[in-house]
């Protein structure tokens, strides 16, 4: 399958592609010379920024008064042992969740109407894209109109139907449902194309296969085309989740993490220590407690993604 | 024949009416940068109106938004500057080396372009602060060109991979060295996927909101922060900023219309080829 070759090509140790040593031809090891810039900058300001943000987070520093304090992993006991951290991390992961399988279900469903549809799939798609490509903060304004209370298009429509319309963005759990539909509205095009670019590259005479056994639409979708796709479905779930917990643009315009806390997320929390309250040695440990959690869900996943690569199909 | 017809025609209804829903946000918006306010607060929304584009012109002119338009295509293009040339000689090595190395490298870059981008923002603002730099071009660049890199790598080795490997090999065997055959005989394959990678390159710095909100102020505000501070104001600026977001998301459909058929191979940082 085109679309996880790249997956697989980097999870095998070892390829043909490998070159043998001392072969005419060969790159010799001065190829790497080739990576340096890139290595330097990166490490500059990447990995200094880092480094420097761990060794803040062991520090009682507010950044209105001159000296900080050395106090080890204090901000990291302060924090695991507040409510306020907690909530967010839940949060995170209601609205994260949520939004992905809200994603993935629709994205999957799209794509397949698109592969079925013979006239113009492509007009679909690329129109059903603007909202993915567009500028998140400018997205999340388009949406903030929609659904801002009074005078938003949602609201406006449902009183002249004589609806009194609940406070999309005000009302503690309606506000974690509009976060959701605005992230689903961003992100399930990205669903879409992606899915359909593997069903696309899918082996056509296994399908044509499976209709002269006799296989129907669900019975097809279930028995062939999902075990086909499932790297596929692994890879973008994966990012998809990932990028959720990034998850800061569409909130802080929409909700701005409101009403009260009800849609903090952890970035947004984050945000609020660091560049509101000031304490940045305690934000760092937040940034770094989101980094340690965010890794062990990429490592679970390249997991999943590996022993599946060793597993029978 | 006749049922084929028929599914075919409830799939493009079902597809119209999900479009077209999907689509409202974007046209409501467009609308009411067009409208004068008496009309974009009636319901039923008037249909019949006269267009006026004295919005757009209060606030890319008068408001002076392309001060904003200004910075960020100075950010962005800087950043394309130098991320995608020094982006692109390391995808070239990771794409003709393949070691137990260049592997972790690479799972490395993908690690970091998941990064939570708050943690580089702290000390971005910090170390700006100490160094005078807030508010400067310099360091607003340095960031994206940071969060950047791993991105362009991993999408132009992807268009790197694609040239097969016998190209350097006769290449080399003609006698050229390593450089000359990245730079005469692969670099002129792979320019469309370079123009690609330049281009979504462009398109994320654009795009970038966190990073611009801590590290800019009034010199070197981009748009994204200009537009998220005009939309949170009252009811009587809507057609104002409305003209502002639909200005900004313009050149974006264009960008669209050229990349279309690259979208999920930049979308997916080369790892999925559409």
């Amino acid at each position: 399958m085109a679309a996880t070759r790249e997956a697989h090509r980097l999870a095998r140790p070892r390829s043909a592609r490998v070159w043998r040593k001392k072969a005419v031809g060969a790159p010799g090891r001065s190829l790497f010379l080739f990576a340096v810039p890139s290595l330097l900058v990166l490490s500059s300001v990447l990995v200094y920024p880092l480094g420097y943000a761990l060794y803040l987070s062991l520090f009682d520093y507010y950044l209105a008064s001159p000296d900080r304090t050395f106090i080890g992993l204090g901000n990291y006991t302060e924090l695991l042992s507040e409510s306020r951290f907690w909530w967010s991390m839940l949060n995170t992961v209601i609205i994260a969740g949520t939004a992905v399988a809200t994603e993935f279900i629709l994205g999957f469903a799209l794509a397949l109407c698109l592969f079925r549809l013979t006239w113009s799939p492509k007009t679909f798609m690329v129109l059903n894209f603007l909202p993915h490509i567009i500028t998140p903060v400018v997205g999340a304004l388009f949406l903030r109109w929609i659904f801002v209370s009074r005078w938003g298009l949602l609201d406006a429509t449902l009183a002249s139907l004589g609806i009194f319309p609940p406070d999309w963005l005000g009302d503690p759990w309606m506000a974690k449902v509009t976060v959701i539909v605005a992230d689903a509205w961003k992100f399930t095009p990205f669903m879409m194309l992606v899915l359909y670019a593997g069903l696309q590259s899918m082996d056509k005479n296994l399908l044509e296969a499976a209709v002269i056994d006799g296989a129907s639409g669900w019975s097809m979708i279930w028995y062939i085309i999902l075990p086909t796709l499932r790297p596929l479905i692994l890879f973008v779930l994966a990012i998809r989740l990932m990028d959720a917990f990034r998850f800061f643009d569409s909130i802080y315009v929409l909700t701005g993490g409101g009403p009260g806390t009800a849609t903090e997320t952890i970035t947004m929390y984050t945000y609020q220590l660091g560049f509101k309250l000031l304490e940045i040695g305690k934000a760092s440990a937040l940034g770094v407690l989101t980094l340690l959690f965010v890794s062990a869900m990429i490592g679970g996943i390249i997991f999943m993604l590996y022993r599946r690569e060793r597993g029978a199909f | 024949m006749e049922a084929r017809a028929r599914t075919q025609f409830l799939l493009f209804l079902a597809l119209l009416v999900y479009t077209a829903f999907n689509l409202v946000p974007i046209i409501w918006a467009g609308l009411t940068s067009i409208k004068h306010p008496v009309d974009a607060f009636t319901i039923p929304p008037t249909i019949f109106f006269k267009p006026t584009f004295q919005y757009h012109y209060e606030i890319w002119v008068e408001k002076r938004f392309w001060t904003y338009l200004v910075n960020s295509l100075i950010i962005s293009g800087a950043v394309v500057l130098i991320s995608v040339p020094i982006g692109t000689l390391a995808a070239y090595a990771l794409s003709r080396s393949r070691t137990r190395h260049t592997r972790s490298i690479l799972f490395g870059l993908l690690t970091i372009r998941m990064f939570p981008q708050i943690l580089l923002a702290l000390p971005f603002f910090i170390m700006g602060g100490y160094l005078n730099l807030i508010d400067s071009y310099l360091i607003m660049i340095l960031a994206i060109v940071a969060i950047n890199q791993p991105f362009t790598i991993w999408l132009m080795r992807s268009f790197l991979v694609d040239v097969p490997i016998e190209l350097d090999e006769a290449a080399r065997i003609d006698g050229c060295n390593n450089w000359q055959v990245f730079w005469k005989v692969i670099l002129p394959v792979v320019r469309p996927g370079l123009v690609v990678t330049a281009l979504f390159s462009l398109l994320l710095s654009y795009n970038e909101f966190l990073f611009a909100l801590v590290l800019t102020g009034s010199q070197t505000k981009t748009l994204p922060v200009a537009i998220a501070e005009y939309g949170a104001e009252d009811i009587s600026y809507w057609s104002l900023s409305a003209a502002g977001a639909v200005g900004i998301m313009l050149p974006i459909a264009l960008f669209m219309l050229l990349v279309q058929r690259h979208l999920v191979r930049g979308l997916t940082f080369g790892a999925v080829k559409g």
